[in-house]
């Protein structure tokens, strides 16, 4: 498919796999024969903390970072990851968000509060109409594994139909990024997100 | 498993590689035999994924080096036998090898020698964001500036036969933004280069004592000077000239490495790409003059676009100025963009439009803004510096006094915040023991002075200032955070775990013997385990009350590593769990230790483990007063 730009944005926690998805996804974009960028947390920033990786593709892109409100899609590993970085997104955009939350230790010892799902919620549709949930760490536990979060949610996007690259070529760079062992439990659960994205699918048709 | 994309020998194959991974792919096709350096983020990729490219190219021969000054030294030697090396740190590592760096740049490189310095603006994981560029000025040796891993792998390649050509180092500057981003890459050809390695006897040249420095300065200008000259033709300068203009003026960008891409997003933004003239340098320093003329030509106004200092834009000006242009030429920089930080990429959008006319408006943050606190980075689940510095805490509690906690660069340097705050001063490598030796001076009586160190860290650059303290008599605890790993960067081996870069055998150094051969006596000498809680307490309290250096291993397998062990070995690790009838809700385990896998379930007022972050470490155990926290059966 001929794309000039498709701005991928994906948040989370350290520890949770975004770096590995992110390096599937590039692997699937070059598959289509994209020009392909990305920038990564990589070091400090992963022990535990809060990371944000951007991905790009397309004919016209040059640099890694994605300007503010020019996300295409966000995919959230974490949910409040997905608000701490929501001004990468405008209304246009689509966000694919695991309805789990991590509260860092840190906040009982600030004597902080941490927004719960439906606040988030509340604050993200008023971003952009196109919020998702999705109960991503159960679908993992059900395929076999729950670090296999970051694959079920692959599938989600792609099953959403909001991913400009085909099935083929993101399963194809799945096999050659996850360890050997663990292929085929990442079989599955890609396809319990797929199919988990294709129900989605068929909300966001009806909607619009 | 098979074979990695970045080491196959197929000329023409498009390849998805990380920036360093670039990097290190040139560096092989350079045919390079020599690679040496320290870890440091965000550099470490490019050294560890030569070691990988090792397994299938017996040629190279690499190493973790103690420190980044042993580690350039370790390449400049290669060179001077006309081999090819590479040395390759973090931009603070330069500091460390900028000794022998200021030097070896009069005498030259024989075999090509390029010395990578991977920058951090916005210090993702640094100290400082100091502009490495400033070096290559420093010691008149040129800076490249790669834009895009195919670029970084390509200039990599050519600044070998650069190097060899004008006979001198070249310095290889990027940041973290092209280090830690993928893109797509075109493999090249594979360079064996069949050279009869010998040493050259050339004593005027090698050994820089006054007499030859003072000619090979004379060398080194001249070298500068024909590199100036051929800077016109160097291959990955550009100078895209248009005749239009933009709002009744003709305006004109420069920019290098990664800011160049976003540049050119952002003219395609606004549709100007071929309506502005743009200047896109890969060799910083020295500047191509004929075609920065050229490019003053073409011009009315002059953006310059660059992150931190504004290297290229005083370039400009001083070039200006001898055209005499100063007037008429605007040249703009750092009057629209910060000196601090990286540049999002909405910053060029705006800066861009508000230089040509152009609209555009960052998008706002709306009015009922929720508020996420913040996730910092945080010592692993069972981690073992987690249980010191809750032992340093103890005893500080015990002996009603507050330490003056002086610390160093790695993990550990995590314990600055809630709940730990084990740390009081922490500016470099080494520098805990060296601070101490300040402190001692100063008040050893009224605050303990304790120096806190990493084992690699130790290694890098704690032995001279542990000498130091015994030749000097500054009285100090010095406590080495042994986790037998480089963690922070990657889990990279050192001295102490006695295996080298490629993971073969190599000679172990046991960190208390050195400590004993630094002159500290044995009765002032501890090692204890990091998670033997009780035990630790008991004996670091021992350590704080006894006279003169005292050095204290806290040693524990990093937790991380421990835990890859054990899956490696098919054990299961322990698993704890809270008894909720004996916990009584004082949140000791949560709020004074702070293990992330423990948490505070607010309806139940108890505590919990999640046994899905739970390493099984224990320690826990010894830090709950209600015996509350259990070891299950298997």
């Amino acid at each position: 498919m001929k794309i000039k730009s498709f701005n991928l944005l994906n948040v989370g926690v350290g520890g949770q796999g975004v770096i590995r998805a992110i390096q599937i996804l590039s692997h699937a974009a070059l598959l289509e024969g994209h020009k392909v960028r990305t920038a990564e947390t990589h070091g400090m920033a992963q022990r535990g903390g809060s990371v944000a990786s951007y991905l790009r593709f397309g004919s016209l892109v040059e640099g890694p970072l994605i300007p503010r409100g020019m996300a295409d899609l966000v995919m959230s590993f974490e949910a409040s990851e997905a608000v701490r970085n929501f001004n990468y997104a405008g209304p246009e955009t689509y966000f694919f968000i695991n309805n789990h939350l991590i509260i860092p230790p840190m906040i009982h010892q600030l004597g902080m509060e941490y927004p719960n799902i439906e606040q988030i919620h509340a604050f993200l549709s008023d971003v952009s109409p196109n919020i998702f949930f999705i109960d991503a760490n159960n679908i993992a536990i059900e395929a076999g594994n729950l670090r296999t979060m970051n694959v079920v949610m692959l599938g989600v996007i792609s099953g959403s139909g909001k991913l400009p690259i085909k099935v083929e070529n993101l399963q194809e760079a799945i096999k050659l990024f996850v360890p050997k062992k663990a292929i085929e439990v990442n079989k599955v659960a890609f396809k319990f997100g797929l199919e988990k994205g294709r129900s989605l699918r068929r909300e966001i048709y009806e909607y619009t | 498993m098979s074979i990695p994309d970045f080491a196959e020998d197929q000329n023409g194959k498009k390849v998805i590689l990380l920036g360093n991974e670039a990097i290190a792919r040139g560096i092989l096709e350079a045919g390079v035999i020599i690679g040496a350096g320290y870890p440091g983020t965000p550099s470490s990729e490019i050294l560890s994924t030569l070691a990988e490219m090792n397994k299938y190219y017996p040629h190279l021969k690499l190493e973790w080096s103690i420190n980044e000054k042993v580690g350039f030294e370790t390449a400049y030697g290669a060179s001077m036998c006309d081999v090819r090396a590479v040395a390759c740190m973090k931009h603070v590592g330069v500091n460390v090898a900028s000794d022998a760096f200021m030097t070896a740049c009069y005498a030259g490189a024989r075999g090509g020698m390029v010395l990578v310095s991977a920058d951090d603006p916005n210090c993702y994981s640094s100290q400082n964001e100091q502009d490495n560029r400033y070096f290559g000025l420093h010691a008149l040796v040129p800076v490249f500036e790669p834009s895009t891993p195919q670029e970084a792998k390509n200039m990599m390649k050519y600044a070998f036969d650069f190097s060899e050509r004008f006979q001198s180092l070249v310095l290889f500057r990027t940041t973290t933004r092209l280090n830690h981003g993928r893109g797509e890459v075109e493999l090249g050809d594979i360079l064996k280069i069949d050279r009869d390695y010998s040493f050259d006897w050339d004593r005027s040249r090698w050994v820089c004592l006054p007499s030859h420095s003072r000619v090979l300065r004379v060398r080194l200008l001249e070298r500068l000077e024909e590199i100036s000259d051929f800077a016109d033709e160097f291959p990955f300068n550009s100078l895209a000239k248009s005749r239009e203009r933009v709002n009744g003026t003709r305006y004109g960008f420069v920019a290098a490495g990664v800011p160049y891409s976003h540049l050119m997003d952002a003219l395609e933004y606004f549709n100007i790409k071929n309506q502005v003239s743009i200047l896109k340098l890969g060799l910083v320093y020295p500047p191509p003059k004929k075609l920065i003329k050229q490019f003053f030509e073409t011009v009315d106004e002059i953006m310059v676009i660059e992150e931190l200092e504004p290297f290229i834009e005083n370039i400009l000006k001083q070039i200006a100025f001898e055209e005499g242009l100063s007037k008429e030429l605007k040249i703009h920089g750092k009057d629209y963009f910060p000196e601090n930080g990286e540049f999002p990429s909405e910053l060029y959008l705006e800066n861009i439009a508000k230089f040509t006319g152009k609209n555009y408006k960052i998008p706002k943050v709306p009015d009922n803004m929720l508020i996420i606190p913040p996730r910092l980075p945080i010592l692993c689940p069972g981690c073992s510096h987690r249980a010191s510095f809750y032992a340093i805490k103890q005893v500080e509690k015990k002996l009603k006094t507050k330490f003056i906690n002086s610390s160093d660069i790695g993990c550990y340097t995590l314990a600055v915040y809630k709940p730990l705050e084990g740390l009081d001063a922490q500016i470099c490598m080494g520098g805990s023991i060296g601070l101490a030796n300040g402190f001692a001076k100063i008040q050893p009586k009224e605050n303990p002075v304790l120096a806190i160190i990493g084992d690699s860290t130790f290694f890098h650059s704690g032995i001279p200032a542990l000498i130091n303290a015994v030749y000097n008599q500054n009285d100090m605890l010095v406590v080495i955070l042994d986790n037998h790993s480089t963690s922070m960067t990657g889990f990279q081996d050192n001295p102490g775990t006695g295996l080298k870069i490629t993971k073969e055998p190599g000679t172990r150094v046991i960190i208390e013997d050195l400590v004993r051969g630094c002159g500290v006596q044995s009765e002032n000498l501890w090692v204890e385990d990091s998670n033997d809680l009780k035990n630790l307490i008991v004996k670091l309290e021992e350590a704080v009350k006894a006279k003169g250096v005292r050095v204290f291993i806290s040693r524990h397998t990093c937790s991380l590593v421990e835990l890859n062990e054990m899956r490696a070995k098919k054990i299961t690790p322990p698993k704890v769990s809270i008894d909720p009838e004996k916990c009584i809700g004082c949140m000791i385990c949560t709020n004074k230790f702070g293990c992330p896998a423990l948490y505070f379930d607010e309806e139940e007022r108890k505590a919990s483990i999640d046994p899905s972050s739970c390493r099984g470490c224990e320690v826990c155990i010894d830090v709950c007063p209600q015996e509350a926290i259990i070891r299950e059966k298997n």
